[in-house]
């Protein structure tokens, strides 16, 4: 209803259906939350079944509009989740930078896409909570260059691990457990997009999603779908409407204000 | 007979899947439910009750003194004053029930029978009127004399008697105990009979009442009617129970607009006239008052007494902090996966913004996951349960969650939620069903229904309506069962139809049922002109749309189709775990095709769930023979095993046992399967102890043989015991899929010799890298036991050793083979007869020096000195001991005799002296894998065996991996030392095996040896002549040996002087030595040792070999097998085997036959 104010409505417009997947709590939902209203929240409720979202993502030469499907993380609602990757062009995995074991269940989750999702489906591996990490500066955007040789360090839980001191300089009261190092050279592996991001501050969270409307090839870009395609934004599980601190509707001019990413 | 009908059982149990995988639904099967859990279900009784009488019955109530227009379902106008019900009056063991709602079940319940009842409860609930009392809260019961045929008895209850204190009864006005009239149709012997159970109930029930005064006094009805009145006008002297955290942080929603006050006006009435809390009495007033929303103090109580939990509650009032104490401080996933979600339940909600309401919040969901680890914490449960807080105490909310989990939504927030998945497909067909128009407009869209709705009916639409509306639902729910959540759903998409067939996709499909939960309390026809209509909010509608135009959905419905979806459902579950699974197995299992992990996975959880069902049998039939007071077998009885392989639950934690992995194995490998004959021989005649060491083991066995005949029964062998202590890397006495995958594929993943040898030598190795003189004899009877069943020509192409792996041998070597024709299996006895002695050679090179004195069996030997030349050089440690090795003690040379028999190409005295040292228990010794490795490739068919046979016996899918396949180069790049020395070798000791070859053949042939290799007849005639040409190979030998020890006794002053008791002689000597010995004649005939368990082995090998002889016999004669497909492959083989198997069951039918009458028919 309003993008069409960002002066976005002449460029080919296409609509790309995103899924998000990960282990529980490691802010799967906030990064949408960040990057469709652009906002945070400590308590966000967790997400049953599945969140539906839709955000607007315009490129120089056309514009993407995100069907984002926000997964719950719990491992047993796993198997729901070939209910809501079915037929997704781009698929974000999160991570949280701070727990080993979310590196672990993220592999799993590109091992399923690879296999059971839709072929030349878009994987961008994303470490959240990057605001927890001491250092930064390991924010690092685009598309893992190949310098490192990709090897991943040991996915021991022992924080000392001297693989990490090679990127952490300070390592002073540091939250980090997983290298960016570590998780790159894994990204690079599987050829997927990497990012580090913090779903708090906004760090990276938008260029996320631009590279991957960049990475989804021309042809596999189906035309807009009709019908109420801009009143679609809305969440699924926590669904409530009229308590607008979890439906997204109330936030939808700033968002639309926002328009978008910067990009 | 009895194997007959335990087949047809263990049959029916594999096809009807809904006694697998659906742990969570009843316990009992639930296709054909139970009348007892229909009995439960009906009456939200707790799973301890089961109906024990009924009977036809008219209820009378008292007329109510304000008389309040009730009208009852049956009202009988004019004679008789108050409402008569007539019904079915059911007691259990601590419950009275009364119903007018027809029964969901007949005597001989199965929904099948049961067709009268439709379901339909026109909003009264499967429990329709009536009432469900404990019988502990009934105070008295009389017996009412009429002059007529009428049986009447009066009820008094403890209804409002048990909150009284004895001090303020005297103000409060006069107290009228409840009391009723049950007038019981049926014969008089019936009504008898009835009186006479509810007796001896009320009796039992006695014991109760103390509990029933904890609990009742924490419900607000009692406050409401006792303590509640008094408060108003002195001081209060009782403070009112605990509702929830409503009352301290409000309740959701406009106390005056929800009309909260005349609600609760109206059932204080109700409590009045009509009981409360235990004793309360249903009719048709009750459904209504739900029907309009339950006043906020209220709401708690009359949701636990509508769905049960109050019964439970009951039964263990404690068990909530119980519970909480009792693992207070503990820690688990589930403990991590709820402190997650804490901070995000109802956050809006004042009370979970506070840290009392997370505690509360907290401390339930933990109890709860303790409860039921199965279970443990399910996102959306947070978010259910932080709602019935608002309303109820912890206590109250804990056990309402565990009926909600267990009883009303089960598999709901299960692992797999199995419960979830599957009400969606019933969601999805049932809109099919009702709305063709929108459900095809839905499908042509490409929009997934159930993205939509599962979150409705996971968090119970608490999480998507406004929480006023989510509750009035629920208190209908509470009532009325999970098909109100199949009714709302159904009529949300009902009301907003029209707009939804617009819709184009997801999205928008998702914001107009939003936005019309956003609008539910608006007026559902704003514009009407009837101010009437105008004030009908949208809800109302809803709720009007739900349960009058969707009426005809009923819980039947809801059960038939659930019965329809499940297969598939599980189906889709088991595939997607099955897969999950797979691929999460780790870095190991890429070694394996996933074919072959695909039958790994299959195969694990099906012997899981097959134990568990043999489990669950013998459970039963102990059960049962024990009611049959038949102690000799229930003594027998292994206690019901509380494992479960949870196959439908996919990737849990499950372990197999022993016992199972011996099953796995048989599964897997021919090797591993039980010769059946052997079996009943051994039974026969085994001793005593080794009975009671192996007893459970046993028994197992003969049970499982009865009760699943078409299984191939695991042998039991040491063998399999080391590959089970190796693969259980977590010394956890079970194996995961984890364990067993990884143990297969460093087994199986490479094919590569040195591998292959590698993984044997680890089996034995102690843990030094030394694999000592008892591991060696292990290790040569595992290679008995591995190749007692053939090779297997189709799994192990390369091991028919004749001409193409021959070439290099000698020619004398070849022709002494086109003479004998011997079988690969005949050979290889001679391989491991050799491997023991070179393995004692090279485990003690000073065995060497004697050898060369005497001069005898020259071509080995020189060989041997060879051999020993790079083992020396290879490993020190044999140097080391080779000191040690000249002080041989005369005594010793008995004891050589019983490793000599299996050496049968030297029969000298040097020989056989040399063997002696090498027995000598005083001169610890060991072979290091080097040495085994040497000892391994120095002869071609162990180099054959552990190329390709050892692997390759494990069987697992027809697709292996690539990388298994791959032709090894192994040998000569790996062992690039022996090049040099083949010649010599092959040389040696191909000659070495032509001289075993021949003697054995003509022990062989004089045992009516045929040849082999001819199908069904060539594997059995492998085992028979195996057996007897080892039988008599041994006795020869063990002839010689004694010829020789007489001799060398006459001039030895040492203590054989009983010639046939060559074992006993090491009596003296240390355990390990007299343990070796017997192992070593375990393939031997009449030599025991001390040693029991070593003994049993041999006397079962033994009786394989007699068994298998007998079985030829028959063979011979006249039994004629079915021929089945005589295709080539492994199959055939397979097939064979089990065909020889069954011709061994058949011929010995007799002496099983009057076992198992004897024990499972009386």
């Amino acid at each position: 209803m309003s993008d069409s104010a960002a002066g976005s409505a002449q460029k080919p417009s296409s609509s790309v259906k995103l899924v998000l997947l990960g282990e529980a709590a490691v802010g799967k939902s906030s990064l949408v939350l960040r990057f469709v209203n652009n906002d945070f929240q400590e308590n966000k409720e967790p997400t049953i079944g599945a969140a539906f979202l839709t955000q607007k993502c315009p490129l120089p030469t056309r514009t993407i509009k995100f069907e984002i499907w926000d997964t719950a993380g719990q491992e047993r609602f796993a198997s729901l989740a070939p209910m809501y990757y079915r037929n997704a062009q781009a698929a974000l995995v999160v991570y949280d930078l701070t727990k080993p074991s979310s590196l672990v269940k993220a592999k799993h989750w590109v091992a399923e896409l690879q296999r059971q999702a839709s072929p030349g489906i878009v994987i961008a591996l994303v470490g959240n909570k990057l605001d927890l990490a001491n250092d930064g500066s390991g924010a690092s955007g685009g598309i893992a260059t190949a310098t490192e040789n990709g090897v991943p360090g040991p996915e021991t839980d022992g924080d000392t691990s001297e693989a990490r001191n090679e990127e952490q300089e300070s390592a002073t009261s540091d939250a980090r457990k997983i290298s960016t190092r570590e998780a790159r050279g894994y990204a690079e592996e599987e050829g997927l997009l990497f990012f580090e991001t913090s779903a708090k501050t906004g760090v990276n969270v938008v260029e996320v999603f631009t590279a991957i409307a960049n990475a989804i090839p021309e042809t596999s870009l189906k035309g807009t779908r009709g019908g109420g395609a801009g009143a679609g934004q809305s969440a699924l599980g926590a669904g409530r409407s009229g308590d607008d601190s979890r439906v997204n509707l109330g936030d939808r001019n700033a968002a639309a204000a926002r328009d978008g990413c910067a990009c | 007979m009895f194997q007959l009908s335990s087949f047809v059982q263990k049959a029916q149990s594999l096809i009807d899947p809904a006694n697998f995988i659906i742990p969570s639904l009843t316990p009992s099967a639930d296709r054909n439910p139970s009348k007892s859990s229909l009995f439960r279900q009906q009456f939200r009784l707790p799973d301890s009750q089961n109906p024990l009488h009924e009977i036809t019955a008219e209820l009378a109530l008292p007329v109510a003194p304000p008389s309040s227009s009730t009208h009852g379902e049956r009202p009988r106008d004019g004679d008789r004053p108050g409402n008569r019900y007539a019904g079915q009056l059911h007691l259990s063991e601590r419950f009275l029930c009364f119903s007018t709602q027809p029964t969901s079940f007949l005597p001989s319940a199965s929904f099948a029978v049961s067709t009268s009842f439709t379901g339909q409860t026109h909003g009264t609930g499967p429990s329709g009127n009536g009432f469900t009392v404990p019988l502990c809260s009934i105070r008295r019961v009389e017996r009412l004399h009429s002059l007529t045929h009428v049986f009447a008895l009066a009820l008094t209850t403890w209804n409002g008697a048990l909150g009284r204190h004895p001090s303020s009864s005297a103000k409060d006005p006069p107290f009228v105990p409840q009391r009723f009239t049950i007038q019981l149709m049926g014969s008089r012997q019936a009504c008898e009979r009835f009186c006479d159970g509810l007796k001896k109930g009320l009796r039992e029930a006695m014991k109760e009442i103390e509990d029933l005064r904890v609990v009742v006094m924490d419900c607000y009805s009692e406050y409401l009617l006792t303590g509640g009145s008094k408060a108003k006008g002195e001081e209060p002297d009782r403070q009112p129970p605990d509702a929830g955290l409503g009352m301290v942080f409000r309740y959701p929603g406009d106390a005056r607009k929800l009309r909260d006050r005349s609600k609760m006006r109206l059932w204080a009435e109700y409590f009045r006239e009509n009981g409360r809390n235990f004793t309360l009495i249903r009719q048709p007033t009750f459904h209504k008052l739900i029907r309009v929303g339950l006043p906020n103090r209220l709401r708690g109580e009359i949701w636990e007494l509508a769905s049960g939990s109050l019964y439970a509650r009951l039964r263990s009032p404690r068990l909530y902090h119980e519970t909480l104490s009792k693992f207070d401080g503990r820690e688990s996933l589930a403990i991590d996966e709820i402190e997650k979600d804490l901070n995000r339940s109802l956050p809006e909600y004042p009370g979970f913004q506070s840290e009392e309401g997370i505690g509360r919040l907290r401390r339930v969901l933990t109890a709860y996951s303790w409860t039921n680890e199965q279970i443990g914490y399910c996102q959306a449960m947070n978010i259910v349960v932080a709602a019935l807080l608002i309303y109820m105490s912890e206590s109250q909310a804990f056990f309402l969650l565990s009926v909600l989990c267990d009883r009303i939504l089960p598999g709901y927030y299960s692992t797999t939620m199995y419960g979830t998945l599957l009400d969606q497909k019933v969601f999805e067909s049932l809109v099919e069903k009702t709305m063709p128009v929108l459900w095809e407009h839905l499908v042509k869209s490409d929009v997934q229904l159930s993205v939509v709705s599962l979150p409705w009916f996971l968090s119970l639409y608490i999480n998507s309506m406004p929480l006023v509306f989510a509750f009035r639902v629920l208190d209908v729910f509470f009532l009325e069962g999970p098909k109100v959540l199949f009714q709302i759903g159904l009529a949300i998409l009902r009301i907003n139809g029209e707009e939804l067939l617009d819709v184009q996709d997801d999205g928008s499909f998702i914001s107009i049922l939003k936005s019309y939960f956003s609008s539910l309390d608006e007026s559902a026809h704003p514009r009407s002109e009837n101010p009437k209509l105008r004030a009908v909010t949208r809800f109302q509608e809803l709720m009007v749309v739900a349960f009058k135009e969707f009426s005809g959905i009923t819980h039947s419905t809801i059960e038939e189709l659930r019965a329809k979806h499940k297969d598939a459902v599980l189906e889709n579950i088991e595939s997607f775990a099955k897969r999950t699974s797979i691929r999460n197995l780790g870095p190991d299992s890429k070694r394996l095709s996933v074919e072959d992990l695909g039958a790994i996975y299959d195969r694990f959880y099906e012997v899981l769930y097959d134990h568990e069902q043999r489990q669950k049998l013998l459970a039963e039939e102990k059960k049962r023979h024990e009611k049959k007071k038949f102690e000799r077998f229930s003594v027998q009885a292994p206690p019901p095993d509380a494992e479960v392989g949870r196959v439908g639950l996919g990737p849990s934690s499950t372990q197999m046992d022993y016992d199972a992995f011996r099953e796995f194995l048989a599964a897997t490998a021919k090797w591993a399967v039980a010769d059946v004959r052997g079996q009943a021989w051994n039974e026969a005649l085994s001793e005593k102890n080794r009975q009671l060491s192996n007893q459970s083991s046993v028994r197992g066995r003969s049970k499982s043989d009865l009760k699943l005949e078409d299984k191939p029964e695991p042998a039991d062998h040491e063998f399999m015991q080391r590959l089970f202590r190796n693969w259980d890397v977590d010394r956890s006495q079970g194996l995961s899929l984890q364990n067993v995958v990884n143990g297969l594929a460093h087994l199986k993943g490479t094919r590569d010799i040195m591998n292959s040898i590698n993984y044997f030598f680890d089996l034995y190795d102690n843990g030094t890298g030394q694999v000592d003189r008892e591991g060696i004899l292990g290790m040569s009877e595992a290679l008995l036991f591995l190749s007692r069943r053939g090779f297997d020509g189709a799994l192990t192409p390369s091991d028919l050793p004749d001409d193409s792996h021959d070439a290099p041998l000698s020619p004398y070597d070849r022709e002494q083979k086109e003479d004998t024709k011997l079988s690969t299996d005949e050979r290889f006895l001679g391989s491991v007869s050799s491997f023991i002695r070179r393995c004692f050679e090279y485990a003690d090179p000073s065995h060497l020096q004697n050898q060369e004195s005497t001069g005898g069996g020259t071509t080995v030997d020189q060989a041997a000195a060879d051999l020993d030349a790079f083992s020396i050089g290879d490993d020190d440690d044999d140097l080391i001991e080779i000191e040690d090795w000249p002080n041989l003690l005369p005594a010793q040379s008995t004891s050589k005799s019983a490793s000599e028999p299996s050496n049968p190409t030297s029969p000298s005295r040097a020989a056989s002296e040399s063997a002696n040292a090498a027995l000598n228990p005083d001169h610890p010794l060991h072979i290091t894998l080097p040495t085994f490795r040497m000892v391994v490739l120095a002869d071609e068919l162990l180099e054959q065996f552990f190329e390709s046979f050892f692997p390759q016996s494990f069987h697992l899918s027809d697709h292996p991996h690539p990388a298994s396949l791959a032709p090894s180069s192994s040998l000569s790049s790996n062992l690039t030392t022996f090049t040099n020395l083949g010649s010599v070798r092959s040389q040696s000791f191909s000659s070495n095996r032509a001289s075993v070859i021949s003697g054995a053949t003509v022990a062989g042939f004089s045992g009516g040896i045929v040849p082999p290799n001819k199908g069904l007849r060539g594997v059995l005639d492998n085992i028979v002549s195996d057996g007897m040409r080892m039988a008599a190979e041994v006795r020869k030998k063990m002839e010689e040996a004694q010829r020789e020890m007489e001799r060398n006794a006459l001039g030895r002053e040492e203590d054989e002087d009983d010639e046939d008791e060559d074992g006993r002689g090491l009596v003296t000597s240390a355990s390990s030595a007299a343990a070796m010995v017997g192992g070593m004649s375990s393939w031997g005939v009449g030599i025991y040792s001390i040693d029991p368990e070593r003994r049993s082995v041999r006397e079962r090998d033994r009786d394989l070999l007699e068994g298998a002889e007998a079985a030829s016999v028959v063979d011979g004669k006249d039994v004629h097998y079915p021929t089945g497909d005589a295709g080539g492959g492994d199959r055939t083989n397979d097939h064979d085997s089990q065909e020889v198997r069954s011709s061994r069951r058949t011929s010995d039918s007799v002496n099983r036959g009057v076992f198992s009458m004897v024990e499972f028919d009386s």
